[in-house]
């Protein structure tokens, strides 16, 4: 990164990336520019604004469970998932075994088709088409499989509710899961070796010292691609993931590179994971009070601040109860937050513009998580 | 490298593509797709359980018209696909079984009434 001159010329120019851009959309990002350099960058969110927090002060715990699912477009049964547990703990549900590992199951087979979306809207924002239109293609299988389980292809609708899940898996379910992951790996191969000259692009490029990656509050594989071993399904288990075996991917660049090979080598884990969990998965009830989708929140009183390593990073729930039927205080905690304003801005700045859509599609974003 | 590309030209040549032609073929939906809703109004209870735990408050619990009134006395379910969201929870919730989430997924209609189904015409 060179040394900007602060004192303006007349060749500067503002402009607007963003908030209608193939990818993402719905979040822009405003760069003063000096000729092809960028002088400075500022984050524009605010296009997708929901509130949800406030929507889930006035629902009842399985309407919440449907609306948390839309928290973030990619990766909805993991919000369902964390979701769920905060009612529980409130709750003090027992969670059926089998419930458990469907969970996790689930969970993975999220994270695996939101790395394939990663990969897409990477080669989207970039200009390989190929790589996009074969990794949508692909996450399709998935979410074939997901339509067999949750009766919804992108949305289950709280089908990981509160004490459990809604129904059981449907018949031969395991092996159109097992039947899946020759597939996944094929497109994991395929993201690792296809154009060695699309992925030089990112080498060197929107480099994040480790120290920059914990100073912002990155999570997920954007920190780990900076060389910090975290994750919250080894630190703070959750489910059943202690008692899973598989590793951590680390890479110490911290460039754009890193971080998403940080993501292809995180799809082989999830891989292992789903493969043990389906080879363990036990016979047995799948949700704890009733079949019947209701939960006496009135009974429910306290606070918690529970957290999961979703796809994108850290993801949490903060919610209180105080014995009425709805929850009086949610904040969600969603992992995009800190990744698309204070790090996207930092590492705009000084760049060639040519560099911006590669260095903000390495991020791993969601405008749908930051804006809530 | 080439020799590898060779194959899988060949590989390519000979598989089915990925994509259907639509109206022709069909992607298989499974069983318990979340689509139209079906609806039984001779199992139907009238408790209003649907309406209460409806999220959207896409369900109102209505009286039948005036020369039905007679066989159906009580209130009944009435549904506003454009409201929905299809969760399912009322499938979940109703004790007779009476709602169902059906494979239907094409429900664009050319007028916008036609998004609500009245528990009389609703089918089964």
């Amino acid at each position: 990164m060179t040394k900007i001159n602060e004192q303006k010329v007349n060749s500067d120019f503002a402009m607007n990336f963003g908030p209608a851009h193939p990818g993402s959309g719905n979040f822009a990002i405003k760069v003063e520019m000096r000729g092809e350099r960028v002088l400075k960058a500022t984050a524009d969110p605010g296009y997708l604004h929901r509130g949800f927090e406030k929507l889930m002060e006035y629902r009842e715990p399985m309407q919440n469970s449907v609306l948390s699912d839309r928290v973030c477009v990619l990766e909805p049964l993991q919000w369902n998932l964390v979701h769920a547990e905060a009612v529980d703990y409130l709750m003090g549900y027992e969670i059926p075994e089998r419930a458990k590992y469907i969970r996790v199951i689930l969970a993975e087979l999220s994270r695996i088709q939101s790395h394939f979306i990663w990969y897409a809207v990477l080669s989207l924002g970039t200009g390989f088409m190929t790589g996009f239109n074969i990794s949508i293609g692909y996450r399709d299988y998935i979410l074939d499989v997901l339509n067999l389980i949750t009766g919804g292809r992108v949305y289950p609708a709280g089908y990981i509710c509160p004490g459990g899940i809604r129904k059981d898996f449907p018949e031969k379910a395991e092996n159109k899961i097992l039947e899946l992951l020759p597939k996944i790996d094929y497109m994991r191969k395929f993201m690792l070796k296809e154009n060695p000259a699309w992925l030089s692009r990112f080498k060197e490029i929107g480099v994040l010292t480790k120290e920059e990656a914990i100073k912002f509050g990155a999570t997920g594989p954007v920190l780990r691609g900076s060389g910090v071993a975290a994750d919250v399904r080894r630190d703070d288990p959750y489910e059943i993931y202690d008692e899973l075996e598989f590793d951590i991917p680390v890479m110490d660049e911290g460039d754009a590179l890193a971080r998403f090979n940080v993501g292809v080598q995180e799809i082989e884990e999830s891989m292992k994971i789903i493969t043990q969990a389906i080879e363990r998965l036990p016979k047995g009830e799948v949700r704890t009070p009733t079949l019947k989708p209701i939960v006496k929140f009135q009974n429910a009183k306290g606070e918690i601040y529970i957290r999961n390593e979703l796809s994108r990073g850290e993801g949490a729930f903060y919610m209180v109860a105080t014995g009425q039927k709805t929850p009086y205080r949610v904040k969600i905690r969603g992992p995009s937050f800190t990744h698309m304003i204070p790090i996207v801005e930092h590492l705009l700045t000084g760049v060639d513009y040519a560099d911006v859509p590669a260095i903000y599609w390495s991020l791993y974003q969601c405008p749908a998580d930051v804006d809530r | 490298m080439k020799l590898g590309i060779i194959k899988e030209v060949f590989k390519n040549v000979f598989t089915k593509p990925m994509t259907l032609l639509f109206p022709f073929e069909r992607l298989e939906i499974p069983e318990r797709n979340r689509g139209e809703h079906s609806f039984d109004i001779d199992t139907c209870i009238s408790c209003g359980a649907c309406a209460r735990i409806c999220p959207n408050l896409a369900l109102e619990m209505i009286e039948a018209p005036p020369e039905m009134k007679e066989k159906y006395p009580k209130t009944y379910p009435q549904i506003d696909i454009g409201k929905c969201c299809f969760c399912g929870l009322c499938e979940d919730t109703c004790p007779k079984g009476s709602i169902k989430l059906t494979t239907n997924v094409f429900l664009a209609t050319f007028d916008k009434d036609d998004t609500v189904r009245s528990p009389m015409s609703w089918n089964k």
